[in-house]
Formats: C-alpha cells, structure tokens, sequence
C-alpha cells in the first residue's frame, strides 16, 4: 500500500515536472542578462517568406520585422501580392496593433500573435537560472508568471531554441537555425536564416525562411 | 535671397512636375478608352514578366520579386512567383489554386464579394478593362510616355485597403506598363511589367497547379 502511494505521487510529481529541463543540470548563473542576437540590427531589412498552419488551414505570406531603434521594431506580414494582413509596433512594453484584416481581429489572435513576435525580438532578459547539456547552455527567464528557456549551442554560442513555458508546461517552442556564412559579420550574426514556432495548446505552426538578397 | 532663391526653385520644380503630368480633356479620355479596349478585344492571350515593388516607409529597401504572368480569354489568370522563391496563384472560375513552393491549397472565391471584386480587379487590369466598372471613381491624367487611370473604390470596405489603384499604359500601344497599390497608410506595391507577348500560344495546362 505504501509502496503504491509513492509510486502515485512519483507519477503525479513527474507529469507536472517541466520537459524542457530533463536531462539538463543546473549551473551557476554566470551571466546577468541573456541577449537575443537575431533581429537586432537597425540596419537590416528582416525579410522571410512564411508558411502559417492553423488547424490544418494553410496559408503563405511575407513576414518583415525591422528594428526601429533601442527597444522598438515594426513587424509587418503581407500577401505575397503585398497586401498587408497585420502591422504591429513594438515600443518597449507598448504594444500598437497598426493594422490588422478584420476577419483575424479577434483578441485570441491578436494577442497569440503579439506574444510569440514580442518572444522573437526581445532582445535582453535578466537570467534567473542557468543550466547545462552536453550541447547546450541554457538560460532561463521569468515574465508575467511564465518562463522563457534560451538554448545556446556551446562553442558558437548561437541561439538555436527558445522555450516559452508555464510552471509545468511547454506552450511555445521556436527552433532557430543561423545564417551559414565562412566569417559572420555581426549583422549576419543578426540572422536567423529558419525559424519555426510551433504552439502546444492550439494547432499552429509558423514556419519562416530568409529571403536572401542576390 | 537664399530663401527667394528656394522659392524659386520650388516653383521652377513644381511646374516641371505639374508638366509630367497633366490631366486629360474629354476627347482625349474617350479616344484612350477606345484603345484599351480595342485592344483587349483583339488580345486572347497575354504573357509577361513583372517585377514586384514593395513598398514600405520603415524598410532601407523596397522587397524586391519576380515572376511570370499569363492570362488567356475568357478569365484564366496564372500569376507565378519566380525569384527569390517560388509561388504561383492560378486563377480559375470561383478558385484559387494556390502551390507555395510545394505546399498546395485551394481557395473557394464564390461566397466572398470581397474575393471576387478583387479577382475582377486583378483580371481587367491585366486586360487594361477596368473602365465600366461601377466601384471605383477613376481620374485619367497622361505624360508624353504614357497615360495614367488612377481608381479609387467607392465601397468602404475596399477602402480599408486600398486607397487607390493606378494603371499605366503605353502611349503607343495601349498596353499595361505598370500597375501600383497604394494603402490608405500610404505604403504601396508596384508591380512593372517587360517582354510582354500578345496572342502568342499559350496552353490550357498553364492554368493547373
């Protein structure tokens, strides 16, 4: 009888455990903040060719996102023809819906949208804990009663994921892979050349490519 | 005296703008509509390559792509994509028929008024027949190169994106040189096109997806 008790609330304890910590072990906060390379150079035009899934309901389009200053950016998504179908500006905190189509101006979607861009181009959290894989440092960081993981592949020190989770669950993963080139200036540093953010509770994928310049 | 001489110069550049661009006389709007649409009554087919210009105030660069058009009598459009990726839209009946780079989808435009003024828009501005329409308010100015038919929508909704609409044409043959977009937030697409081939062979295939 006690051995099924421990065993029940071993269960319970595992399943409200958070996956994105598994395997990794903690390490000492070495740095203050955790920065966010990508998107984070006035100078550059962030252009990417977007596929977006929602339930099973495919549609494509132009993401642009550029950096305005210190703390603000624009993030535009079009047609491919160019039509605009969202313009948000992002001031520091400040949120600033521009434009939307009124068939997508409902507050689920504008406020899913607003969260997973202000995740793209936060560029400076304060760490609250790290940890470590054999690949991996891992910083986590805290907003609003949630927590934002930054996985940073070892060596390269290139972001390559970034988990937006509650307490005990995943609710958004975005894989990020970085611009290929022999010597990396910092603006090309600034690139991601794929990103793919995928939701857990709601059926959506965003997939988005570079669109490169000739 | 600097201040006289910038006076002047805005005038002396103002006049030269107003001189690019001047607006047409009765006569000149009916003998410019008789050749559009003598044209277009003699087009079956049409292909062409375009550049698309993106244009918004924020960015250092207008976003820049490329693509192929063919259109054929009497409403099958197909719009591709080209570089720097692949995308194509055909055009076909109450459909859609999307392929973005692999990734098929279907589009149902029956039920949607917006969907199919749009689609009248995209099919009469390849064809340069816009000019009977009841939606839209149209002006008609011209330069020695070509003439200009700016429409701007009279439905509300419509209104709400796009502020206007402008059709160039060649002076000497009537056809369409350049389409532009413009947004009530003053962002636009332009779209230029070149080696534009009239009633060549174009086949029925072009039009799947």
């Amino acid at each position: 009888m006690r051995y099924l008790l421990i065993s029940v609330l071993w269960m319970v304890c595992t399943s409200c455990a958070l996956q994105t910590t598994k395997g990794l072990r903690q390490a000492p906060v070495k740095q203050a903040e955790v920065v966010n390379p990508y998107f984070s150079e006035t100078s550059i035009d962030y252009v990417y060719k977007a596929k977006i899934d929602v339930y099973g309901r495919y549609f494509g389009g132009i993401l642009i996102v550029k950096k305005l200053s210190g703390t603000s950016h624009r993030v535009v998504f079009t047609t491919e023809f160019g039509s605009k179908i969202f313009d948000f500006l992002y001031e520091g905190d400040t949120f600033t819906k521009n434009f939307i189509l009124e068939d997508l101006d409902k507050k689920i979607v504008v406020n899913t949208l607003n969260k997973d861009f202000r995740l793209l181009i936060t560029e400076k959290v304060p760490v609250v804990e790290q940890y470590a894989s054999e690949k991996h440092n891992v910083y986590r960081t805290e907003a609003e009663g949630r927590y934002n993981f930054y996985f940073f592949r070892k060596g390269e020190e290139t972001l390559e994921k970034l988990v937006h989770t509650s307490k005990h669950k995943e609710k958004v993963t975005i894989k990020f892979e970085s611009l290929q080139a022999a010597a990396k200036t910092s603006e090309e540093n600034s690139i991601a050349e794929k990103i793919s953010i995928a939701h857990n509770n709601i059926k959506l994928q965003i997939d988005l490519a570079y669109l490169i310049k000739d | 005296m600097n201040r006289l001489l910038a006076f002047i110069l805005l005038l002396v550049t103002s006049n030269v703008v107003l001189a690019q661009e001047v607006a047409m006389n009765a006569s000149e709007i009916e003998a410019f509509k008789q050749q559009v649409n003598m044209l277009s009554k003699n087009t079956n087919t049409i292909t062409s390559d375009f550049v698309q210009y993106k244009h918004l105030d924020f960015l250092e660069n207008d976003i820049e792509t490329k693509g192929k058009l063919a259109f054929k009598t009497p409403g099958l459009v197909r719009w591709e994509y080209t570089d720097p990726y692949e995308y194509s839209v055909v055009f076909k009946e109450d459909k859609l028929l999307i392929n973005d780079g692999g990734t098929k989808s279907n589009v149902d435009i029956g039920n949607s008024e917006m969907f199919k003024k749009l689609n009248n828009l995209i099919v009469n501005s390849v064809k340069g027949t816009l000019f009977n329409g009841d939606d839209f308010l149209i002006t008609y100015t011209k330069t020695k190169d070509f003439n200009k038919a700016t429409f701007v929508p009279k439905d509300k909704k419509m209104a709400q994106y796009i502020a206007s609409f402008e059709l160039l044409f060649n002076t000497k043959d009537g056809t369409v040189k350049e389409v532009k977009m413009i947004e009530p937030s003053a962002d636009f697409t332009r779209i230029v096109f070149s080696n534009r081939v009239l009633n060549g062979p174009v086949s029925d295939a072009v039009f799947t997806n």
